[in-house]
């Protein structure tokens, strides 16, 4: 670890996410290049990912909402279904840097992950919208069906030997997977023909559920962290048109379908952690940020009961964090942004809001 | 009559500024939006004196609405992005601005942080000193006039003013950017990668001040036709 350069508020500690604690509310901690590589291929957000790329290494600061969502996590009983926790808050708070910032907690301690990035990308701008092969009302994306698999096989590559299919699935007349079969192989299937690729994901996400609370003990016990940021695009309007130029719902598409499936509490051993999104979300306003008014009537009847967390802005203690980070990474160049006076006007033109901060100190 | 002769009796003033479009009279002061602290009246100079007093009485014209009090106001940054702006779409030529300082930035704090302790102090991180001393690299010393005498015109070796410099440094960085450059690559990276070889006297715009300066040595033979 560095040497600490400030006296006021330590920046950088290398500490395993099961020891974070209040006391270190405000201060960063460095993800392992190699987590960062297996665990967030497509995860993080994408000017944090710039600034890892610039910085050389990546830091997440420890918040409060993500305490809180770890502080659940521990605490939970795994014999139970799973307890749903929805971070919600305004554009720019930091709800996808605390999702983050649990899956990693979750990573380190053995955990099965399951996540999507990003949901709003499944019902907008695709591509090739295919007709499902296996129910006729049903569309498939081929395209980000592989994506996720290719995803999913990067992170949970010791798992994929482990657990077994349950029952025989069939795709095409000659394609067919045994029961018993390890799930990478489900899984290179899905890779390698991408029209069934869809179904695949449908049937991985029913095996993981069906083996999740399984087995409490020995080889095959594992638990599993459902994450999903943009979580009211499942149940919001889609962008996409049916080839008769009708709106598709997203009750029609496959994957969404799945996804909503594994949303429902009826298996156990594991936790679902989401985030609401407003900013890639389809025809909902900028300034709704309540689960209510986001996940709609319909979405928020499915989700419930859940744990909401609420994330906002940065306080005092967080901004001087950040401000000193940035300093100590060669970050803010002007000379006034590194006086007093060029502090308070950081403050006054971001209102400590963690996204406008970061893109004003990009270019001071 | 006499009315007309009065008229052509007394002295001529200008009636409005002349500059371009300027529509103000010439008494009018320059805003001077800089939060400088006011000094106390023993330090100043008599000179000083009258020019506060003056600027106490006279009218002053209407600020820019790009003008801030604020010390990050750069008035070499806010002249760049006037020159390009188009369709008056200021919020475009500042968002560019931003991101080619942004991206200036990115590329030399990346470099910084992955070079050995040894090299660090040579980088310049600063994407606003990048820039400054990038346009000065740029500006021409000299120019070139056309001049027409005895029916043949003759490219003359001329002194340019600060202003001019300036402008020719600015406009050729753009048109090289606009013109040069992939089509498929947007301007703030097109932009950043011009800046950052100008920085270390590289690349095609310092090229292109370079050839003037070497036709300007070679007309240097017609430097008497110039009369002013």
């Amino acid at each position: 670890s560095r040497p600490p350069s400030h006296n006021i508020v330590p920046t950088s500690l290398i500490l395993c996410a099961t020891y974070h604690s209040e006391g270190h509310s405000g201060q960063y901690y460095t993800l392992p290049p190699t987590h960062i590589q297996k665990l967030f291929p497509y995860g993080l957000p994408p000017r944090f990912q710039l600034q890892i790329k610039t910085f050389n290494e990546g830091c997440v600061m420890v918040r409060p909402p993500a305490l809180e969502l770890i502080s659940y996590l521990k605490r939970a009983d795994y014999s139970k279904p799973p307890l749903r926790y929805v971070l919600y808050g305004d554009i720019g708070t930091g709800k996808t840097m605390s999702l983050c910032h649990a899956l990693h907690y979750c990573y380190s301690q053995g955990w099965l992950i399951v996540h999507v990035p990003d949901a709003h990308l499944w019902v907008k701008n695709c591509k090739e919208l295919l007709p499902s092969s296996s129910r006729p009302s049903r569309f498939d994306q081929p395209i980000q069906a592989s994506q996720w698999l290719k995803n999913f096989k990067i992170t949970n590559e010791r798992f994929l030997s482990k657990l077994k299919t349950t029952q025989r699935y069939v795709w095409t007349k000659r394609e067919s997977t045994e029961k018993g079969q390890p799930l990478g192989e489900l899984i290179d299937q899905g890779v390698n023909r991408m029209k069934s690729s869809s179904d695949v994901v449908g049937a991985v996400l029913r095996e993981l559920r069906l083996q999740a609370g399984g087995a409490t003990e020995g080889e095959g016990a594992f638990k599993l962290a459902v994450a999903v940021d943009g979580v009211n695009a499942l149940w919001g309007k889609t962008s996409l048109k049916k080839e008769d130029r009708t709106m598709c719902e997203p009750e029609e598409l496959t994957l969404i379908h799945n996804l909503r499936k594994m949303m429902k509490n009826n298996w156990s051993g594991g936790a679902i952690l989401t985030a609401l999104s407003q900013t890639g979300s389809v025809f909902k306003p900028r300034s709704a940020y309540l689960p209510s008014e986001l996940l709609g009537e319909e979405g928020f009847d499915n989700m419930e009961p859940f744990v909401p967390v609420s994330v906002s802005n940065y306080n005092e203690k967080e901004f001087e964090s950040c401000y000193l980070y940035y300093l100590d990474r060669n970050w803010l160049q002007h000379p006034h942004s590194r006086s007093e006076e060029g502090k308070k006007e950081l403050i006054f033109l971001s209102n400590k809001n963690p996204s406008i901060l970061e893109r004003l100190c990009a270019f001071l | 009559m006499a009315a007309s002769v009065r008229h052509l009796l007394k002295p001529w003033t200008p009636s409005l500024c002349l500059m371009r479009w300027s529509r103000y009279n010439p008494y009018y002061l320059d805003p001077d939006p800089s939060k400088d602290a006011r000094v106390p009246e023993s330090e100043l100079s008599p000179e000083e004196k009258e020019l506060q007093e003056l600027k106490t009485v006279s009218p002053i014209k209407a600020a820019l609405s790009s003008d801030t009090s604020s010390a990050f106001n750069d008035p070499l940054i806010s002249k760049f992005i006037n020159m390009m702006m188009h369709d008056g779409n200021k919020i475009l030529a500042r968002g560019i601005m931003t991101q080619t300082l942004e991206t200036i930035k990115r590329k030399q704090v990346e470099k910084y942080h992955k070079s050995p302790a040894a090299k660090r102090e040579e980088i310049e991180c600063n994407p606003y000193t990048v820039f400054h001393q990038a346009l000065e690299n740029c500006k021409p010393i000299i120019g070139l006039a056309s001049v027409q005498k005895g029916g043949k015109s003759y490219q003359v070796p001329v002194p340019l003013t600060d202003n001019r410099r300036r402008f020719l440094a600015m406009k050729w960085l753009i048109t090289e950017c606009r013109d040069n450059k992939h089509r498929r690559t947007h301007m703030y990276e097109k932009l950043s990668q011009e800046l950052l070889a100008a920085f270390t006297n590289e690349g095609n715009v310092v090229k292109r001040k370079h050839d003037l300066h070497k036709m300007a040595e070679a007309n240097r033979a017609y430097a008497h036709y110039r009369w002013w």
